[in-house]
């Protein structure tokens, strides 16, 4: 039946379309997640610095 | 209240004699209006017999494009101007710089419609009932409600120009559906039709009311 | 000596933030997005199931017709997005707090992907039932619309970025919205009611085993939106850590 291809086609894209929004999902939050590690530890070296600074 | 009308009338006189000073966006926008006039009549087939289907929306774009280049024009005199922060710090109720503003538009881009709208009755041969003036009326109204909201809200906060069209076609739907509904009846009276300009009416309050009321937010810091 | 105590004393508003910021196991994800997201997969099993082995096939429409059990949760769950994002918003107008701003515009991404789903769904149905990819009949335009609201949205948050003005903003933009799409959407049923298109929705009643069917898709898309909402939820908050932090270092 014709009419058939235009239902697996929807049900793919969706299916589909809902994995790849998930993959997109978890780069994103892995990214910033990186992102926030890197800063804490550019806060936390300044906060050594500002510390060497007032201990001298 | 009568310090609120004061405070409109001010504002609404400073931003008419800035604008007085730069002829050139009048007839920018004059020269627009009527090229986008003509250039329809080569991308449409427009015999005399279905005029009266495709006229009306033609007059329409050519008035839809005229109020958003008529808001991004008001939109790059405010950045010029830098007046919208002054205007904040003083102590005038956002609603009435709201109205000021409103007023200033539908004056700027009523003007350019008035002289447009004989330029388009002679290029496609229709006629121009004063009713046609009550519909453009209430029509660019809606289109500037919306317009005055988010273009106000796109100086104050330093936005793009680009995104202003973006933002304001969705919203507008409604008003340049019975819009151009009723200058359709006005040529072509169908049975049967809801009656466009009562919803343009009720649009229009709706449209006013809501930006009234939510002015402040965009614009307070 | 006294002036050395005095200096340690104080701490930067960076050491401040280390010690107080809910670290959340970053490398976790929340319980309730692992609940959330385990009862999701259990009910797209089902609705699955019930889809294509359950529910008969529709008389008229043929095989064509299950595409309507994807196609009308898109648009609920489309538009509980766009309500919450609203209410979120409207309440942040009254009482600012940056976790409605992250709900709101975690509540944006997740419904303008839902509604992005219902346009392709509702295309995809269209075509071998009118035979045309789209028709401006009042439901679809108006769910057209309601894209493009999310489109701009989306657009108008990012373009303004993480300040309370941007969220202000998005704000008023919503409430315009909320109370916009259904104009739209009366406005145009009353200009199509001259030339009557296609209906969308199957018509009658259903049978009661479609019902079902019907039930079970739209509570599994309601958890799926809902831990999609989790998972975005986070990545706003923490983004919104991440800005907070630079800002210190810089």
């Amino acid at each position: 039946m014709q009419g058939s291809i235009y239902l697996v086609i929807a049900y793919a894209i969706v299916w589909l379309g809902l994995f790849a929004y998930l993959a997109f999902l978890s780069m994103r939050i892995r990214g910033v997640q990186t992102e926030l590690a890197a800063v804490e530890e550019l806060v936390r070296e300044s906060q050594e610095k500002k510390e060497n600074n007032y201990g001298n | 209240m009568r310090i609120f009308l004061l405070h409109v009338m001010a504002i609404l006189w400073k931003d008419i004699r800035y604008e007085l000073r730069s002829r050139q966006t009048w007839l920018g926008m004059g020269m627009f209006v009527l090229l986008v006039l003509v250039i329809f009549n080569f991308t449409f087939d427009l015999r005399v017999d279905n005029v009266s289907a495709v006229a009306p929306g033609v007059l329409w774009i050519a008035f839809i494009f005229a109020s958003l280049l008529g808001l991004g024009r008001t939109l790059a005199a405010e950045r010029e101007q830098h007046s919208m922060d002054r205007l904040l710090l003083c102590p005038v109720d956002r609603k009435a710089i709201y109205l000021a503003k409103l007023l200033g538009n539908l004056l700027f881009i009523g003007v350019v419609e008035i002289v447009a709208l004989p330029i388009y009755a002679l290029l496609f041969n229709v006629p121009l009932p004063a009713a046609l003036l009550l519909i453009v009326l209430l029509g660019t109204l809606g289109i500037a409600t919306i317009g005055t909201l988010f273009s106000v809200m796109a100086a104050a906060t330093h936005a793009r120009e680009l995104l202003l069209p973006i933002l304001v076609f969705p919203l507008i739907v409604p008003v340049v559906i019975s819009v151009v509904r009723a200058t359709q009846q006005l040529m072509a009276p169908t049975v049967n039709e809801p009656p466009w300009i009562g919803l343009l009416i009720a649009f229009d309050v709706i449209f006013l009311s809501i930006s009234m009321l939510t002015f402040q937010y965009v614009v307070e810091e | 000596m006294a002036l050395t105590k005095q200096a340690t004393d104080m701490i930067s508003p960076a050491e401040e933030h280390l010690n107080s910021v809910d670290r959340g196991h970053p490398a976790r994800l929340p319980i309730a997005a692992l609940i959330l997201g385990g009862l999701s997969c259990i009910g797209m099993l089902a609705s699955i199931w019930l889809i294509f082995f359950y529910t008969p096939i529709d008389a008229l429409q043929g095989v064509t017709q299950r595409i309507f059990y994807f196609h009308v949760p898109t648009a609920w769950t489309g538009m509980l997005g766009f309500v919450v994002m609203t209410v979120a918003s409207i309440v942040y107008l009254i009482k600012p707090d940056e976790r409605l701003d992250w709900i709101a515009r975690a509540s944006g991404e997740v419904g303008a992907v839902f509604l992005t789903f219902l346009l392709i769904t509702g295309s995809l149905w269209g075509k071998p039932i009118w035979g045309a990819w789209w028709v401006w009949d009042p439901k679809l335009t108006a769910a057209l619309i309601l894209w493009f609201m999310f489109i701009g949205y989306l657009m108008l948050r990012s373009y303004m970025g993480r300040t309370p003005e941007s969220a202000r903003v998005g704000a008023v933009w919503s409430i315009v919205g909320v109370i916009d799409v259904p104009i739209i959407y009366f406005s145009v049923l009353w200009w199509r009611g001259q030339h009557p298109g296609p209906q969308i929705t199957s018509d009658g009643g259903l049978p009661p085993a479609a019902v079902l069917t019907l039930m079970v898709s739209l509570a599994t898309f309601t958890l799926l939106y809902c831990f999609l909402m989790v998972l975005v939820y986070q990545l706003q908050r923490l983004q919104t850590q991440a800005q907070r932090l630079h800002a210190i270092v810089e």
